[in-house]
């Protein structure tokens, strides 16, 4: 085996162009693979994290369906036992409750139905990055000020300027009419349009008592260290929060869409790898073939002084390996540098086109790169395994080289 | 052999079909001449609102989340001729005052409270009015039963019990069909009509993948002007356990001329 190995790492030399060729061409495979894999898995760790902490946290309480049917019939009772139980929970970062209604929002002869958010300012700027989305005024005050934020888009179609009563109007809880004057404090640019041309923020407390709700609120939004660490989260919560009325949801439960749009994204791109891992490995077999055809008679002189065919299978086979680990390394050496720095240095894309990602998904346009063990290891893995594949053949053709046909070849 | 069994067969059906055909003929032809089934609904529509209809009433909410039911009390000028209502809440003391104004399409509210005016945009005609199992398209929408369904007579059915085992009742049951293009939001709604004085009974409203959604009973019916108008509404959604609206009429006086006056965004605003 030893003899074979030092054969082998001979031949390999023995045509430099070649084989670096068929080296480069691996690196190039590799350095791909890792950077677009690492590509994909920072960008989408942002969209979640953006998506998460734009609304919905990664892990939200509320009452029991509240997914299938967002109305005020679904509720969770806000107290402070719940408080105390989100606060001595490990793994949550932050935590926010929320009253989510709905109502009609009037301005003279413009009445729009909205969305009505009540939130605790203080609370909410820990959870979600909606207090510093506000682009004039301020955001809403105390309990009790009967002030709303509206997005750019709803306070332009109402006509509203900072500082004007409407008059929002619903049906409370308690099937009573609901109605009252709330001042515009401010205006928010929120990246989703539908939220832009439909989103009002109150105060929670201001929330709770127009829609005659007393303690209930319609969700809590936690938010946990990481995106990654959601289902532990998630579990403990559900641990230590029992009952048939309460719902502990994970952001994939809450953002289906979002998952959709990443397994989609990821599929695209495996298939995009696949195919350039394939036209390498094509890349090698014709290498290895040519290299083969060209060494018969080498191989028929080796098989004439008693060489064993299995030993010339093996030879050419370890041949092969090692161009392909020869490449691996090099790539993975160029690659893990380079991902390790882009890391650190995102490209922002505030371009006209990349606005509609934002307006869709509520992201920001930026690429970001995410380096996971997974990635460099799995990369290897793919690469060394289609690699041995396409070496088979060539070993194969290698080993039954008949030596009277082969010495009479040239 | 085969061959002159089925065809055997086959003409003992033809001539089984054919017998009973016959025998609906006569069964039919042996009782009165069925009316128009447009003219029902139409009779039952003059029963419920004549050409005007002003009514003193209270709606009671019955819901799971109500420790008690909730009660409002309203006055209304229907002008079903002019396509228009008005109707003024007096209590609750909350909300003592309220006004709507329907002008077709078109609603508005007032809130003395706030003393705001408020007009109803058309995608929020499905919300509930007041809370109620109502919705705000009731409220507009009602005379288009007429207008904007073709009625189809089903059956004619016996022993029918009224809201609070009133009757035994015969009654037509008709189907309201929209028209294709109609704006409504119903698939179809099927209506239990009383035949003798044209008092409806019951409505059931089916949604557009047909599946019932709720029901109206009518109930306590009074003679008023030789018009025998059921005073008792009960609206029951029945997609959710435990929840009604009744309406119940305390007075209700037909075919008055209404001043133009009351249907005003000035009347809105006015303190009784």
């Amino acid at each position: 085996m030893r003899l074979i190995l030092r054969l082998a790492w001979r031949n390999v030399w023995r045509n430099p162009h070649r084989t670096g060729l068929t080296v480069a061409a691996t690196v190039f495979a590799v350095l791909l693979v890792v950077v677009f894999v690492a590509m994909a898995a920072g960008v989408h760790d942002k969209m979640i994290e953006d998506s998460v902490r734009l609304s919905s946290g990664h892990v939200t309480i509320a009452g029991a369906g509240y997914l299938e049917e967002r109305t005020l019939e679904k509720f969770v009772h806000f107290d402070p036992k719940l408080a105390r139980e989100l606060d001595t929970t490990p793994g949550v970062v932050g935590w926010a409750p929320r009253v989510v209604g709905f109502g009609l929002l009037s301005n003279g002869p413009e009445t729009h139905g909205i969305a009505v958010l009540g939130v605790d300012p203080a609370r909410e700027s820990a959870v979600t990055t909606l207090p510093g989305r506000v682009t004039e005024g301020r955001f809403v005050g105390g309990a009790g000020s009967h002030e709303i934020v509206l997005g750019e888009r709803l306070a332009r179609s109402l006509h509203a300027q900072l500082g004007e009563q409407l008059l929002l109007y619903s049906v409370a809880y308690s099937l009573e009419m609901a109605y009252d004057l709330f001042t515009v404090v401010g205006t928010m640019k929120l990246p989703d349009p539908a939220m832009d041309r439909g989103l009002g923020v109150v105060n929670l407390r201001d929330a709770q008592s127009f829609f005659v709700y007393g303690d209930r609120v319609s969700e809590v939004a936690i938010l946990a260290r990481s995106a990654d660490e959601t289902s532990v989260v998630q579990a403990k919560l559900e641990r230590e929060i029992p009952g048939k009325d309460v719902a502990v949801y994970g952001w994939p439960q809450v953002m289906p869409e979002l998952v959709q749009f990443i397994f989609l994204d990821d599929a695209s791109m495996y298939i995009m790898l696949v195919i350039l891992v394939v036209v390498v490995a094509f890349g090698i077999l014709n290498t290895l073939l040519m290299s083969v055809l060209e060494r018969k008679r080498e191989f028929g002189v080796a098989l004439a002084v008693g060489l064993r065919p299995k030993a010339i299978f093996s030879l050419v086979y370890v041949e092969s390996m090692l161009l392909a680990a020869v490449g691996l390394a090099i790539g993975l050496g160029l690659a893990l540098p380079l991902v390790l720095w882009l890391v650190g240095h995102p490209i922002d894309l505030h371009s006209e086109a990349m606005r509609a990602m934002v307006e869709l998904l509520g992201v920001e346009p930026q690429i970001v790169w995410k380096l996971k063990v997974m990635n460099p290891v799995g990369s290897a893995i793919t690469i060394f395994a289609v690699a041995a594949i396409a070496a088979l053949y060539p070993a194969f053709k290698a080993s039954r080289a008949r030596p009277v046909d082969a010495l009479r070849s040239i | 052999m085969n061959a002159l069994r089925i065809v055997g067969t086959a003409l003992g059906v033809l001539w089984l079909a054919a017998t009973t055909a016959v025998a609906d003929v006569a069964a039919a032809a042996s009782e009165a001449p069925l009316p128009d089934a447009r003219e029902i609904a139409r009779r039952a529509e003059d029963v419920l609102r004549g050409a005007s209809a002003y009514t003193d009433g209270e709606m009671t909410i019955v819901s799971p989340r109500l420790p008690a039911p909730r009660t409002v009390r309203f006055r209304s000028w229907d002008d079903r001729g002019g396509d228009r209502s008005f109707i003024r809440i007096l209590a609750p003391a909350k909300d003592r005052g309220t006004g709507f104004l329907k002008i077709f399409p078109n609603l508005w509210t007032y809130i003395p409270r706030v003393e705001r005016t408020m007009r109803i945009p058309p995608s929020m005609m499905l919300q509930s009015w007041m809370g109620s199992d109502f919705t705000n398209d009731d409220l507009v929408r009602q005379s288009s039963q007429l207008d904007d369904y073709d009625h189809v007579l089903l059956r004619v059915e016996e022993g029918f019990q009224g809201l609070g085992g009133a009757g035994p009742y015969r009654a037509y049951v008709v189907e309201y069909r929209p028209h294709e293009d109609a704006p409504v939001v119903w698939g179809r709604i099927v209506t239990w009509i009383e035949v003798v004085h044209a008092s409806p009974l019951r409505q059931e409203f089916y949604d557009e993948d047909d599946v019932k959604l709720r029901r109206m009973d009518f109930g306590d019916i009074r003679e008023v002007d030789g018009r025998f108008v059921p005073h008792l509404w009960v609206m029951t959604p029945l997609e959710k356990q435990g929840y009604e609206t009744r309406i119940q009429i305390h007075e209700i006086r037909f075919d008055e001329k209404f001043d133009d006056s009351i249907f005003t965004t000035r009347n809105l605003k006015r303190r009784d």
